[in-house]
């Protein structure tokens, strides 16, 4: 089962190595206006105060899905932490132990909260492909079978073979965010830092 | 509607050759960038009260990642390996007519390219670059809303997108001139036309001379307040509209751009100056060095940057006091969000007059009035425009304000139906309008 987690891991880095390779054949856009403002501090603050959720009326308006996605992000990358832990051999101190058991549980219960939220919501159903369903489902189990682990470590086979179908679908799914988040949100960032845009000056909500 | 009926007839006449062509030019628009925004949404939908279509109806049309993603199914079946194995379950899609009428609806009926969702996208996708490479596909297509494309042609055939001969701008430059000398007394206050080695190039949109022409005489008297050395082009380089920023033709966008330019090579003026209107100044800004593949020779300015210059450096005075109406300011997209000018208008008006509130949300996180993105020369949409519309029609009745500024003669025009369709009972300038009426010409 550990080599199927390995093999499985190396496939994703290639997978996704491969994506941005791809990517970045699309080649460069080179500009010829003259800049008003900084690309790396537009960058910058795409990664720092652009993310605040203070920054983005959408999250504002949205508190309890931004806090299920960030929940489920946590849990799924604290199930990572450890997963990694377990293939290693090591064992967490009880009192990170607890901690990883928090984040795995309120991970597979934001994952489930917008599972269900996908499904019930007309407008988010309709906006949904399979990958939407198979990628939520893949990463809250993979959280939840993390968090019964600590509890049942008979379970450990099972919440490894997960991992791997995770770690095989996370580059041919939008689990590939994982890497284009980052990418992506560098050129948002460029792009409006360039323009003079970001970071911005007033308080647009005054 | 026989707009609607040729659009419809030229969907149902698209043979496989269109399609290709389409997927061609496509592809020629995308680089890393618009790339990465196709592999980045996770469909959740949080961007939707974004938009101000769906503010105003909240149907799934109206959602911008839905908008994204009818072209994005389109590119993984097309450049994408999973999208070619397992186009099912990534929600790939094979462009046929169905989905062509689909890109039509989304990118030029359902958005004006304001950028708002981009900002507000958790993940950070700049979706306006996206719908610009499908509308320059559907271009290629012979797909272009042809009252949006008439505009275009109007600024290739006659150097200016209303069509107005050289006579008649010669003429209401003269005339605007008198009026200029009468209102400041002053027999040489003038608008100079063809000064050659004149400091400053100024452009102004075709609706100034057409059916705005105060403002023009109030950006007229703040250059001769500030004893500006200025002059306007009597040939196709006085029209700073770009209409080829939203049929996405970068050949014919940069023609257009080439006007400005040979007039200032041909008057060799040291600075461009962009008049009040959001979409000229992000596509002569912005837009036009990368359709001409060359960086400008001159350097180039929004008017509101100069007038914010000319209070700075004291070559003009105001008084507020003169302006006594509570105010408020709009935020043009293509000026603010995507253009960078933020500032500036709001220390001019902030001395300009004495009560200035702001809306809110402002500045990048603006709302668009609805007529961007070509909207207004769409007749086909016009109803979804007006609906559109009313976000803003709201944020303008919550100030209180009796005045409207608009630095955008585009935004103006949707401002003033939105101003008749909801009742807001507000007049509407530009901020040269503001700073000439309180210019203090004695100082």
């Amino acid at each position: 089962m550990r080599l199927l987690v390995l093999a499985s891991a190396i496939w994703t880095i290639l997978a996704m190595a491969f994506l941005h390779h791809k990517t970045k054949g699309f080649g460069k856009r080179t500009l010829f206006s003259k800049p008003a403002g900084s690309p790396r501090k537009g960058a910058l603050y795409a990664f720092t105060r652009g993310m605040a959720p203070w920054a983005k009326e959408s999250v504002m308006l949205n508190l309890p899905s931004y806090v299920a996605g960030m929940a489920f992000h946590a849990g799924v990358f604290s199930a990572f932490g450890l997963m990694c832990l377990a293939l290693l051999g090591f064992e967490l101190p009880f009192f990170l132990l607890v901690i990883a058991q928090v984040f795995t549980l309120l991970g597979a219960i934001g994952g489930l909260s917008l599972f269900v939220k996908r499904i019930v919501k007309a407008e988010l159903r309709g906006l949904s492909c399979p990958d939407d369903f198979v990628s939520n489902l893949l990463s809250t189990a993979f959280a939840l079978l993390a968090f019964l682990w600590t509890l049942v470590p008979s379970m450990e086979s099972l919440w490894l073979a997960e991992g791997a179908l995770l770690l095989i679908y996370a580059p041919i799914g939008k689990i590939r965010h994982c890497l284009f988040f980052f990418t992506t949100r560098y050129h948002l960032g460029a792009f409006f830092g360039r323009r003079g845009t970001f970071p911005p000056e007033g308080n647009s909500h005054a | 509607m026989p707009e609607l009926d040729e659009l419809e007839s030229r969907l149902d006449a698209l043979v496989e050759g269109d399609f290709q062509r389409g997927l061609e030019v496509f592809r020629s628009k995308l680089k890393e960038a618009e790339a990465s925004y196709l592999n980045s949404c996770v469909h959740c939908g949080l961007c939707a009260s974004s938009c101000h279509y769906h503010r105003a109806d909240a149907t799934l049309e109206n959602v911008p990642a839905h908008k994204l993603d009818v072209i994005a199914a389109v590119f993984k079946r097309n450049f994408t390996a999973m999208g070619r194995v397992a186009p099912g379950l990534v929600g790939a899609r094979t462009f046929d007519r169905e989905m062509a009428k689909a890109w039509v609806d989304a990118v030029f009926g359902r958005c004006s390219l304001c950028g708002r969702c981009s900002i507000n996208c958790t993940i950070g996708i700049a979706m306006p670059r996206i719908f610009r490479a499908a509308r320059a596909a559907l271009g290629a297509m012979g797909l272009t809303p042809s009252d949006l494309q008439a505009t275009v042609d109007n600024s290739l055939q006659h150097g200016n997108n209303m069509a107005i001969t050289q006579e008649d701008w010669v003429e209401t430059v003269q005339w605007i001139e008198e009026e200029l000398q009468m209102e400041v007394d002053d027999p040489e206050a003038k608008l100079p036309l063809d000064k050659k080695g004149a400091k400053i190039l100024f452009t102004v949109n075709p609706r100034e001379p057409k059916f705005f022409p105060l403002s023009l005489q109030a950006s007229a008297k703040v250059f001769w307040a500030a004893k500006e050395d200025w002059t306007l082009s009597s040939d196709p380089g006085w029209d700073l509209t770009n209409y080829g920023l939203f049929n996405c033709k970068d050949d014919e966008a940069g023609a257009i751009t080439q006007n400005l330019v040979d007039a200032m090579e041909r008057l060799g003026c040291k600075t461009l100056v962009i008049g009040e209107c959001g979409h000229g100044y992000g596509a002569a800004r912005w837009e036009g060095p990368e359709w001409l593949q060359k960086s400008y020779p001159f350097e180039i300015k929004s008017i509101l940057e100069l007038m914010d210059d000319y209070l700075r450096e004291g070559r003009i005075h105001v008084d507020p006091s003169k302006n006594t109406v509570p105010v408020t300011l709009h935020d043009p997209c293509n000026l603010v969000r995507h253009g960078g000018i933020c500032e500036a208008q709001r220390r001019v008006l902030r001395k300009s007059v004495t009560t200035f509130t702001e809306m809110t949300p402002n500045r990048a996180e603006n709302f668009c009035c609805g007529g961007g993105g070509g909207q207004l020369s769409m007749a086909r949409y016009k109803n979804r425009r007006i609906q559109s519309g009313g976000v803003k029609a709201g944020q303008i009745k919550d100030t209180g304000a009796k005045i409207v500024v608009a630095p955008c003669h585009n935004c103006i025009d949707q401002l003033m139906e939105l101003n008749k369709e909801y009742k807001l009972n507000v007049q509407i300038k530009t901020v040269a309008e503001m700073v000439a009426d309180a210019i203090v010409t004695t100082a």
